[in-house]
């Protein structure tokens, strides 16, 4: 029978998209790539159809097939791509883009002198030049501040390099070895899954592969279809807000309606606040992709991610806002607002599929970025991460502890070990705290706190903690969780609270303390069972006081 | 004699090898195979002895395999453990790393830590990542974390402190001050386990290996005593995740090294075939009821890893172990493996397994799933007198029955659906194969597969068509060949250390100090067991990488001496990377991990040969059947007893060979020549 053949061409698209997964994550030299695993990788038809995607973070989702798409509007002559040739593109506002420091790599590829196929990846680089070291800032008003910017180029023509543009990267960005290590990391995988799709085709036939993909997209859009059907209908309304642009203004609304039918699911973000000053904001399409991960969150989470599965959903916003910010707005920090905006919709949606989605987590990357020159090799550093903090609780289990947001995945925290090693920092301590919070029937996952000291010479710190006025959400009479938020120990003992914060000196001796919020808790903490309470007290998860306060526990 | 004992999930294997007195050539293989008893493992292996008629006071060397390491963690059947750390750090096991394989997943559980919260400690001191101390060590609280222990009841201490890779003298220190102040409990540091960095690795090696302590040992020492009483006169050599036996008193202090050893044999001993029949690049392949493991052999060498994690899988994070296990991939897919279709349409087979109870539908024991051994009966693969060692007739009925809901959604005849289940399961063991080939670089035209378990040489054929491979080898005993393996393997010992430093020539001094001290620390080990340097085998190898890499290559430093530059050492890690990544840098290489390999060979039987009586080959036919190859057609197909098959019989395709443990499927397109040993070596002919 054909469809087995044809189900294991599908097959093996996917496992080709892994094995780019594993390679660009080998190869990196950014451990933001190669920890925190922020990058995706896909393969798509000759017209942008994603056909298979390995993710390392969920924020990606519509990254790949849409940066292949952009690219076939600018080379849109047949004649126009040729084999060896390899595309690189950065811009957020077009095509699946995010902010500078996620660069795309597209990979066209030709079977018998035919365009067959794109590979395709997308990585954060951990430096690409502008103002601040990390290429982030939280205080930029334009792009121009935020790096260098590569308006799909063909940094590969017909498999010679463009050196005028090696040289210019080499030239513009703080760690050149890094950047362009990265950049042949990348241009490897799609090799790779290149490789891989010729071999498919030369296997099976041309036509036998155009067949397999044309079903297996029609399969994801039926999988998808029959998990919407579960989903009741309505139209669902919410808001939520950015509360700080990084100049102490806000917050700025961001709202948005739902309408859940059994063929669609539309999110509608028409009167969100306009694009504002700074780097908080999104654009059109990381609004897309982040719809596109809350989407299959609740409906297919765990088939293999294809075109097909998103082709019942659409996204609404009138251009220009917060959510759908427009050149030359900055948007290094976009991913808190992306963040923000699936938060929105997940808060939404909780209460009709409370077996989908639990109770608010700490919805923020809380990334930090330190920079300075390490103490015994005098070379220059800087340490890029996002942060653990806790999940909320839902209608069947407590709330996890130590995991990284939603827009992150596979991705990992960076050893103490290694951090050490590379970084001109000391940790003094990688620990769950008792901040409050997350009370309910089923308890709120516990934030941490990590503390730097800073054992370099002077350092500077540049971070993002969204949720530094606001708790994350309890649900069903379960209590709020607590607050992201950052703190600067002084050597003297004084101490600072922030918010956003953008290379902020550091002293010798200074420590960074980076508190990450309780997640939310579920059901009224009356219902919780006495012996669960006793024992989070005895594991310290709750004190002996909240115990009292919240459980009423005697004892 | 030798004996091999092997516990696995569901069967206690025994391998004796009978050697003649006169000659020392092994003469004969005696098998015996009985169910595992998992309340008490010891007592397998006594049935497979009685069973065997074998008596233990004519063995010179008795070799063990078990499980029960991996199980006593997957079954949570471990001590209570406490964990000491380093202040400020004692959430790290269950912090983890944080990561969410089940990436849109929201509503997902972490998997919890081995030791709560609550029994987890931590004492004041500090070294930096220099190994320098910071912080000098404070024992002072170590009597009420002590109290609290004893109020738990706790049977076991896991000690982690930071660094402590590099600097282990703080763990040292803990050590002896907790033997003396608690010697009723096992104390393990993580000195001892692993010389690896990253805390959250080397925390949860430790903590899983003081988790196992107890239990283990106490195996250990009731097997050492009841083998003794029945006769045996040397102590037991214990099968390692490395591929290589040890001392029992070597497993006891540190008994997580036994965590995978049934797939390690396995793989050692088809290396070991490999040498005496000239095959030294392998490609292997163990197909039992659940999962199928494969592992590549490149000159005669497997791959040792430390990034070993049990419970892992593409939703979980799994928790680590880092010792060394040979590089396997495992995967899902397995005789009992049951079909499935999903809401989209989509056929799917495994990675659920119908197990052994209820077992696939032809067992008739109520077992409502078709699985890929039941594709086999359906395709007319396995001959109905063969079927479970013959002990059973497939249950007919039960098939038709439980293919009745696949044949309507996919709306296909049960001998299509058949097919499709026997493509997909082949698919999934070809990704498996290429994960441990093309993904890293090799041909696998370059390389014979050697398959074995229970279900290797059913669908060994057909896999070995489509990635090409020229050359099939079914050893005698397939089926039980892990067992064998541990007759085959030599005591070895792996030492990693984690020591970062650049590949300049001005660092040869210190690579070769580092590389110094560790085969002190295996002389010292192996004195322990009365072996001295001349009976040891040192290798070299490092993990190299650029400069600001994380991940690095292994490469072996052959014939490393004074004079060896460094050039050539960095000029095969830049061929090395560019083999497996595609690229080279022109930046600096960094070595991460000395890796000290230290073995002594045993004193080891040949491979049995197997005697030309003279039989005539139609003589082992005992029927004609059609069978379905699928896209080669359906073909009368003559069916041969294995054991009636003799060195340099040759059989064309197609045919099947079956045998008690295993059936092995001919293509057309191959034809089967028997070797002296008794192998069946399978050509792939040109269609």
């Amino acid at each position: 029978m054909e469809k087995f053949t044809l189900e294991i061409i599908q097959d093996a698209l996917v496992a080709a998209g892994d094995e780019m997964f594993k390679t660009l994550e080998r190869t990196s030299m950014s451990p933001i790539i190669y920890e925190s695993l922020d990058y995706a990788v896909g393969i798509t038809d000759t017209k942008g159809e994603l056909l298979a995607q390995g993710n390392g973070v969920t924020a990606f989702l519509a990254a790949l097939d849409s940066v292949v798409r952009a690219t076939l509007e600018k080379y849109n002559e047949t004649t126009s791509l040729k084999e060896g040739d390899v595309i690189i593109a950065n811009t957020p506002y077009a095509g699946g883009g995010t902010h500078l420091s996620d660069v795309s790599i597209v990979y066209p590829v030709f079977y018998d002198k035919k365009l067959v196929a794109f590979t395709v990846n997308k990585a954060h680089w951990t430096e690409l030049g502008g103002t601040f070291p990390g290429s982030v800032s939280t205080v930029a008003t334009e792009i121009y501040q935020e790096g260098l910017h590569f308006p799909f180029i063909k940094i590969k023509s017909e498999g010679v390099f463009n050196e005028a543009v090696i040289d210019m990267i080499k030239a513009n960005v703080r760690l050149p070895d890094s950047t362009l290590g990265d950049l042949y990391a990348g241009i490897a995988a799609a090799e790779v899954g290149s490789k891989r799709v010729i071999s498919i085709i030369e296997k099976y036939g041309l036509e036998t592969y155009k067949k397999a993909k044309n079903d297996f997209l029609a399969y994801g859009e039926r999988m998808c279809i029959e998990a919407l059907k579960e989903i009741p209908n309505g139209v669902y309304e919410g808001e939520t807000s950015i509360e700080d642009n990084g100049f102490g203004e806000g917050p700025f609304p961001i709202k948005a309606k739902v309408t859940v039918t059994d063929t669609e699911f539309i999110a509608d973000f028409n009167g969100s606040h306009p694009q504002v000053k700074g780097a908080t904001n999104l654009a059109f399409s990381g609004l897309v992709t982040g719809c596109r991960s809350l989407f299959k969150a609740i409906t297919t989470p765990r088939m293999d991610a294809n075109g097909g599965a998103f082709r019942p959903m659409k996204v609404l916003c009138e251009p220009g806002t917060i959510v759908s910010a427009e050149a030359p707005s900055a948007v290094s920090v976009y991913y808190e607002v992306l963040i923000t905006s699936i938060d929105l919709l997940w808060k939404i949606l909780a209460p009709i599929i409370p077996d989908k989605l639990p109770a608010g987590h700490l919805r923020s990357v809380c990334a930090t970025f330190i920079s300075g020159t390490h103490p015994d090799t005098n070379q220059f550093y800087i340490q890029a991460e996002p942060l653990a903090g806790g999940w909320g609780a839902s209608a069947t289990h407590d709330g996890n502890r130590g995991q990284l947001s939603c827009g992150s995945g596979e991705s990992y925290n960076i050893p103490i070990e290694i951090r050490e090693m590379r970084y001109g920092i000391q940790v003094e301590q990688y620990a769950f705290h008792n901040e409050g919070g997350g009370y309910g029937e089923f308890q709120g996952g516990n934030g941490q706190y990590l503390d730097y000291k800073i054992i370099s010479d002077g350092a500077h710190v540049t971070a993002a903690f969204l949720g530094e006025k606001t708790k994350t959400w309890g649900m069903n009479k379960g209590h709020d969780g607590s607050y992201n938020y950052f703190m600067i120990i002084r050597k003297n003992g004084t101490k600072e609270r922030h918010s956003l914060g953008t290379n902020i000196y550091l002293e010798k001796g200074d420590i960074v303390r980076c508190v990450t919020a309780t997640g939310g808790g579920y059901g009224n903490p009356n219902d919780r069972p006495k012996e669960q309470v006793l024992s989070d007290v005895k594991n310290g998860y709750i004190t002996k006081k909240e115990a009292q306060e919240f459980y009423h526990i005697k004892k | 004699m030798r004996v091999a004992t092997d516990i696995g999930g569901t069967f206690t294997d025994l391998v004796c090898l009978e050697i003649d007195k006169e000659s020392g050539k092994p003469i004969g293989v005696n098998v015996a195979k009985s169910d595992t008893t998992p309340s008490n493992f010891e007592q397998g292996i006594l049935d497979t002895i009685e069973k065997a008629k074998i008596d233990l006071n004519q063995i010179n060397f008795f070799a063990h395999g078990t499980t029960v390491v991996i199980n006593a963690l997957t079954e949570r059947k471990g001590a209570k453990t406490a964990l000491i750390t380093t202040k400020g750090f004692r959430d790290v096991l269950e912090i983890a790393r944080c990561n969410r394989p089940d990436l849109f997943n929201f509503n997902f559980v972490k998997q919890p830590p081995f030791v709560p919260r609550y029994l987890r400690f931590e004492v004041e001191e500090r070294m930096n990542y220099k190994g320098q101390v910071i912080k000098e060590l404070n024992t002072s609280t170590l009597n009420s974390i002590i109290a609290a222990c004893k109020q738990e009841n706790v049977r076991s201490i896991a000690i982690c402190l930071l660094h402590a890779y590099k600097n282990p003298r703080h763990e040292i220190l803990l050590v002896d001050e907790l033997s003396r102040l608690f010697p009723e409990v096992e104390i393990i540091a993580s000195f001892q386990v692993t010389r690896e960095w990253r805390e959250y690795e080397r925390t949860s090696s430790t903590a899983l290996s003081g988790y196992v302590l107890p239990i283990a040992k106490k195996y250990l020492n009731n097997l050492e005593e009841k083998l003794k009483e029945k006769g045996l006169k040397n102590a037991p050599y214990i099968m390692q995740s490395n591929g290589g036996i040890t001392s029992i008193n070597d497993v006891k202090d540190n008994p997580i090294t036994m965590v995978e050893s049934g797939p390690a044999s396995g793989v050692f001993g088809a290396i070991a075939l490999g040498k005496v029949i000239n095959r030294k690049d392998l490609i292997v392949l163990d197909i039992g009821g659940t999962t199928a493991k494969c592992a590549l052999v490149e000159n005669g060498q497997v791959k040792i890893t430390t990034n070993y994690k049990i419970e892992h899988s593409r939703i979980e994070a799994g928790y680590p172990i880092q010792t060394p296990v040979i590089d396997i991939v495992e995967i899902g897919n397995g005789g009992g493996s049951i079909a499935w279709i999903d809401e989209g349409g989509k056929l799917h087979v495994g990675p659920k397994s119908a197990g052994a109870m209820p077992g696939p539908a032809a067992y008739g024991r109520g077992g409502k799933n078709l699985t890929t051994t039941d594709a086999n009966i359906l395709t007319g693969r396995i001959h109905p007198d063969y079927f479970l060692g013959g002990e059973l007739q497939p249950d007919y009925s039960s098939i038709e029955e439980a293919s009745k809901p696949l044949c309507k959604s996919l709306k296909g005849t049960k001998e299509d659906i058949a097919k499709g289940i026997l493509r997909i399961a082949n698919a999934n063991m070809i990704n498996a194969l290429k994960l441990i080939s093309v993904n890293k670089g090799y041909d696998p035209r370059d390389f014979a597969m050697v398959v074995i378990g229970g279900g290797g040489a059913m669908h060994g054929a057909d896999l070995a068509r489509e990635l090409q491979i020229s050359e099939l080898i079914i050893p005698p005993h397939a089926g039980v060949f892990s067992a064998f393996g541990m007759l085959m393997s030599d005591i070895r010992r792996d030492y990693i250390r984690t020591n970062v430093l650049t590949l300049v020539q001005k660092q040869r001094h210190n690579i070769q100090s580092v590389f110094a001290e560790m085969e002190n620390e295996a002389l010292n080990n192996f004195k322990i067991d009365g072996y001295t340097r001349e009976n040891i085998t040192f290798t070299y190898y490092t993990d190299l990488r650029y400069a600001g890499q994380e991940h690095y290559v292994k490469v072996l430093l052959s014939d490393f001496d004074n004079d060896t530059p460094l050039e050539a050492i960095i000029e095969y890690f830049h061929k090395e990377h560019k083999k497996q990544y595609s690229f080279e840098l022109d930046t600096t290489v960094e070595l991460v991990n000395f890796h000290l390999v230290a073995e002594v060979e045993v004193d080891k039987p040949d491979f049995p040969k197997m005697k030309n009586t003279g039989k005539a080959i139609e003589d082992a036919i005992f029927d004609n059947k059609e069978v379905d190859f699928d896209d080669l057609g359906i073909h009368n197909t003559p069916f041969y007893h294995r054991d009636l098959l003799e060195p340099k019989m040759t059989i064309q395709g197609p045919a099947i060979i079956s045998e008690k443990a295993t059936t092995t499927v001919v293509t057309p397109m191959h034809v089967v020549h028997i070797d002296e040993y008794g192998n069946l070596i399978l050509t792939l002919q040109k269609a």
